[in-house]
């Protein structure tokens, strides 16, 4: 079922006569994973707002084109978006991380059973339970932005954002984070994920759009990390960049799996 | 004094204000600072650190040194009032604004101190207003020691490139001008980052929240409350008849 449809989708901040956003459309289904890819400015973070309903809505500027999301708004069975910048998505309004993980599900009114359920699963989720009781403004950044995390699936969205998730996370965070945006999938959430953590989507992303001043310039597999045009601006995977840069023949590796079928076969 | 329901904090906070203008000065206005300073100083009771995020009390040691830097705080906010009314006003004038507006000030940093942004929203919405409104005054209260916080990031960040906000007046200049200018932006950044955050965690407008620890609000603080009030109007008669 899809669950976020884009269709011609331009939009353009306040004061710029430069969209951010040109001529996107993207369709994404529940149970899926769509990564972002693309350079700063290519307008991976704006696309998510977009998707979010918050540009313009909060944001300002000007949007055309369509989008249509099938869900309820924001919260349980709309939309969540993690941004990536842990620190600014603070409540300000807790004195404990079980607490700053409620603010979302509290804000929607649930009853308070409810409330409890999903707040530690959250934090079980995100491997965060043992930092319950601890005051937010006493973790560090990566510890800060699992409990973001938490906060927005507690809220259980049926579509998530992700905007750089891995940014504030240690390499086993990362990987934590990764198998969790597999596992929303599973459930039959739809995912789209703006990263730079390129070797990670093979096994992560169903598809990949790659973004350019923009616009959509390619959408597909995961593949696509392997390609020569991708790996030329910088965007395909370490292994495929490498065997690029050493001159070896096409078609690209995408993973070191790959690669070592690949070298044996020469 | 932390544990008080935040009402009652709030209401003690206003009636001493509203005491100072109603109450005939100096001997008024002296004697609501005298509470004032008083609660200022017993403001470190029961404060632990971190129990009122942002607030003056937050890595202090018990005691009283957390009422002393309360107090210090409201001394020397109130100091340039004092020269500015000095500069424009006779002695008797100067005494009797400066007190009232002393007292305004020890009033309003005492309940910046106590009072603990998260507990006031969780009272007002159980007290049913709506979560965006009781945010907006929270968000007001603990304003204040956020660009605290966020000014001495700012001034470790510049001492680290060599700036020193120490010396004579004219590196003080400097230093004022390099902290000034990042802290406006940054401040204006985090606000468009931080609406952005509250709109994705269900803090939109018309929000019914659910209370998940409101304060306990007692008889005797309820009566206390009225008290203050009826203190407050009590005063306003006499002073108009």
């Amino acid at each position: 079922m899809t669950r976020l449809s884009l269709e011609h989708v331009s939009f353009w901040y306040p004061a710029t006569d430069t969209p951010a956003l040109a001529d996107v459309s993207l369709e994404v289904a529940g149970g899926e994973v769509v990564a972002l890819v693309g350079a700063v400015g290519a307008g991976a973070s704006t696309l998510l707002l977009v998707a979010a309903d918050l540009a313009p809505r909060v944001v300002g500027g000007r949007l055309e084109g369509a989008v249509d999301f099938r869900g309820r708004g924001n919260g349980e069975g709309g939309r969540g978006i993690v941004l990536p910048t842990p620190w600014t998505q603070v409540s300000g309004m807790a004195f404990t991380v079980w607490d700053e993980v409620a603010f979302g599900p509290a804000n929607l009114g649930w009853p308070r059973e409810q409330i409890t359920r999903h707040v530690d699963r959250a934090l079980a989720r995100l491997e965060i339970a043992a930092l319950r009781d601890r005051e937010p403004a006493t973790l560090s950044g990566g510890e800060l932005q699992r409990v973001i995390i938490a906060g927005i699936l507690a809220m259980d969205p049926a579509l998530v954002l992700f905007d750089e998730p891995t940014a504030e996370l240690d390499p086993a965070g990362a990987r934590m984070l990764w198998r969790l945006v597999r596992s929303l999938a599973a459930e039959g959430k739809a995912v789209i994920v703006a990263t730079n953590d390129l070797d990670a989507l093979p096994d992560v992303a169903d598809r990949v759009v790659w973004l350019e001043q923009g616009r959509a310039k390619k959408i597909g597999p995961p593949a696509l990390l392997a390609e020569d045009a991708l790996c030329a601006a910088g965007l395909g995977t370490a292994v495929a960049v490498v065997w690029r840069a050493g001159g070896l023949p096409r078609p690209y590796p995408l993973t070191v799996d790959d690669a070592v079928r690949l070298w044996r076969h020469r | 004094m932390t544990r008080l329901h935040p009402f009652t904090l709030l209401a003690l906070a206003a009636a001493l204000v509203a005491l100072a203008w109603l109450l005939p000065a100096p001997w008024g206005a002296a004697g609501t600072l005298a509470v004032a300073a008083v609660l200022a100083l017993f403001s470190g009771a029961g404060l632990t650190p971190g129990a009122s995020p942002g607030s003056t009390g937050t890595g202090m040691s018990p005691g009283w040194r957390p009422g002393l830097v309360v107090l210090r705080t409201a001394v020397v906010t109130a100091a340039p009032f004092w020269l500015f009314l000095f500069i424009l006003h006779d002695v008797p004038t100067t005494v009797a604004l400066g007190l009232r507006i002393t007292t305004m000030v020890a009033s309003v940093v005492w309940l910046v101190a106590v009072l603990a942004p998260a507990r006031l929203v969780e009272a007002m919405v159980a007290a049913g207003w709506r979560a965006g409104t009781a945010y907006l005054f929270a968000a007001t209260l603990s304003a204040v020691p956020v660009l605290k916080a966020r000014a001495q990031r700012i001034v470790e960040a510049q001492r680290c490139r060599g700036l020193s906000p120490r010396g004579g007046l004219g590196p003080r200049v400097r230093a004022l001008r390099a902290l000034a200018l990042p802290l406006i932006l940054s401040a204006l950044h985090e606000v468009d980052e931080r609406a952005l955050a509250l709109e994705s965690r269900g803090l939109v407008p018309g929000a019914r929240r659910t209370p998940l620890a409101p304060p306990p609000d007692r008889g005797a603080e309820r009566a206390v409350r009225w008290a203050l009030v009826a203190l407050c109007v009590a005063a306003l008669v006499w002073r108009l008849a």
